[in-house]
């Protein structure tokens, strides 16, 4: 529950009361409006070489990847593990688009590809683009991937008729997520504690490109964040893997807090995922995390909850 | 229940506040018979150079006494809304008539101004807000916001001269704004070098926190800081406001610097800063009195 949620005359009395002093403070967002008291991480999976690329469906079920072994993985109501498709050329960044197929970054095939999910199984993929490497991707309501080619050090746009463009160029991008409602794109900086804000024109290019999100903290003694896969919620907060831990970011681009990794290996992604979506799941090397917070996402495909 | 303490939990500190501030608004904050009014006129900014996309609202106000000859002093004021509003925490229209007319500072144009949000380009979509981005970040990107593009922008579009002298420039803000004015004149001692901060977020915002530490081991640079705080100010996520505001003023005390601190008891709004600007003023602009 956010603030602005709660309504009785006691409250908006504390808002007027706040919202008086002109001094335009922006709601903060600290640790305590995600994390649930009681809640740690629970294991998911584990027995993996290296997890990655967390994503949902309508339903909340989430799939992952692990990239050596070139499988995808869903995690069933149930909380079984079932492996769904197999050799995925080192298949990475994940996320469902808006025609209900799975898509896929190939780290080994250099392509972008989907599945369609058919019941239990799975199609054979098909190709949107090639790229000289791919990462991970973010495909927005109306069919357009954003995929990250840290080789090149550039991020492409492949639109929904294949047509390809490189749309930002010149910092080493990793993780990659769209704001919900889609006026901005948020792309990880392997190399600096922040992360980058662009505008998502009405052509798909990207315009205003800041250092938007930051600083990141880093671990005493490393000198880069290791900033990987992101997450959003509904209350627009982000969340970006990093070496510290989960760190949570306010709409503002201001530091929330820094949640705890499940083990001290490396972290690379996190999705929004199960029952109403109130479960954050995290892929950390041979094992797969989940822990129920506070918020909960909402991705543009699933049924409207409210 | 869970609404029951959450209402709980709120109002607690808000009942604290209420009851720890008292601060009033004195004679030098209100309309006085026979007192020049200057003039305010608002306008809108978009930003192509330091923070591109970027719009953002503006007021300046233009006292009576200025002449169109001589350059005026200039005082920039961030989340200048709250300043500029003659019914809000400091009405600096009302208070610059009065002082400016009873000869206690210069001659002064303000320059209020809010901070920046990038529009979307598509319906439906949230618009990035650069308000903390462009107050709490440290740094001279937003000093050079000011002087490269936004006052350059005014004196042409307003018709209005602004002092090249530093001694007769100064910067303020509220909260983030509070800092975002210590900065731009820590960044650029050549163009501010007077300083009014309100509840200022000294803390770790985006790394703020770190002046106290910067001030004892940079050689002094020549400003003038009036730091208004409060003991009933926030202690969040960030930081304790009351005591990084205290280590801001023992650092800049430290360092001999020309610095006065006001703790008073209020909470995070601009009631104190806003009773106590008519001598604010007075302080920050005292050569001008005493030239007289």
């Amino acid at each position: 529950m956010t603030m602005s949620n709660v309504r009785t005359p006691a409250t908006a009395f504390f808002a007027a009361a706040v919202c008086s002093c002109a001094a335009a403070v922006a709601q903060d967002m600290p640790l305590t409006q995600v994390l649930l008291p009681g809640e740690g991480w629970e294991l998911v999976s584990e027995g993996h070489r290296f997890t990655e690329g967390p994503a949902v469906d309508a339903e909340g079920r989430v799939y992952f990847v692990d990239v050596p072994a070139s499988t995808i993985h869903r995690v069933e109501a149930d909380g079984k593990v079932t492996t769904v498709v197999s050799g995925t050329e080192r298949t990475s960044g994940l996320m469902f688009g808006p025609d209900g197929r799975l898509y896929g970054c190939q780290n080994g095939g250099k392509k972008v590809v989907s599945w369609a999910v058919e019941g239990d199984g799975f199609g054979p993929p098909k190709v949107h683009a090639e790229l000289p490497s791919c990462n991970d991707l973010a495909v927005l309501s109306d069919g357009s991937i954003y995929v990250t080619d840290p080789k090149e050090q550039q991020v492409w746009l492949v639109r929904p008729n294949g047509e390809k463009a490189v749309v930002a160029r010149g910092f080493e991008p990793n993780g990659v997520v769209a704001w919900r409602g889609e006026g901005t794109l948020v792309v990880t900086d392997s190399n600096a504690p922040h992360l980058w804000a662009f505008r998502i024109e009405q052509d798909g290019t990207l315009k205003y490109g800041e250092k938007y999100y930051g600083p990141l903290f880093l671990p005493s003694g490393k000198t880069v964040p290791g900033s990987d896969g992101m997450a959003v919620d509904a209350d627009h907060r982000l969340y970006v893997a990093t070496h510290a831990g989960l760190q949570m970011f306010d709409p503002t681009g201001r530091l929330g807090g820094v949640i705890a990794k499940p083990q001290p290996t490396f972290l690379s992604n996190v999705v929004f995922g199960g029952p109403e979506f109130r479960y954050l799941y995290v892929t950390c090397a041979d094992k797969v995390y989940r822990r129920k917070v506070k918020p909960h996402g909402r991705p543009y495909f699933a049924k409207p909850a409210d | 229940m869970k609404l029951a303490a959450h209402v709980a939990v709120l109002l607690l500190p808000a009942t604290l506040v209420a009851a720890a501030e008292d601060y009033k608004l004195g004679p030098d904050s209100k309309r006085q018979e026979r007192v020049p009014r200057g003039a305010v006129t608002q306008g809108r900014y978009e930003s192509d150079d330091v923070y591109p996309g970027t719009v953002r609202d503006y007021w300046v106000y233009v006292p009576k006494q200025y002449d169109g000859k001589s350059p005026a002093a200039v005082m920039v004021f961030q989340d200048g809304r709250g300043y500029v509003n003659e019914k809000g925490h400091s009405r600096v229209p009302i208070v610059f008539d009065n002082l400016i007319h009873a000869g206690d500072m210069p001659v002064t144009i303000g320059v209020f101004v809010q901070p920046g949000s990038i529009p979307p380009s598509k319906p439906g979509a949230r618009a990035r807000r650069t308000r903390s981005f462009e107050y709490d970040a440290l740094g001279d990107r937003y000093a050079r916001f000011l002087i490269d593009e936004l006052l350059p922008f005014v004196e042409k579009e307003h018709e209005v001269t602004f002092s090249t002298d530093p001694e007769r420039r100064a910067v303020a803000g509220i909260s983030s704004g509070g800092i975002c004015a210590f900065t731009v004149a820590w960044e650029r001692p050549d163009s501010f070098r007077r300083v009014l901060s309100y509840v200022g977020s000294f803390t770790n915002i985006r790394g703020g926190y770190d002046y106290a530490a910067r001030i004892r081991k940079t050689e002094k640079k020549p400003l003038r800081v009036f730091l208004q705080e409060g003991s009933n100010d926030l202690d969040n996520l960030h930081g304790s406001w009351p005591l990084s505001n205290r280590q801001m003023a023992k650092s800049l005390e430290f360092m001999e610097y020309d610095v006065r601190f006001v703790l008073g008891d209020g909470g995070h709004n601009g009631r104190h800063g806003g009773a106590i600007l008519p001598d604010a003023l007075r302080w920050l602009w005292r050569d001008h009195a005493k030239a007289r």
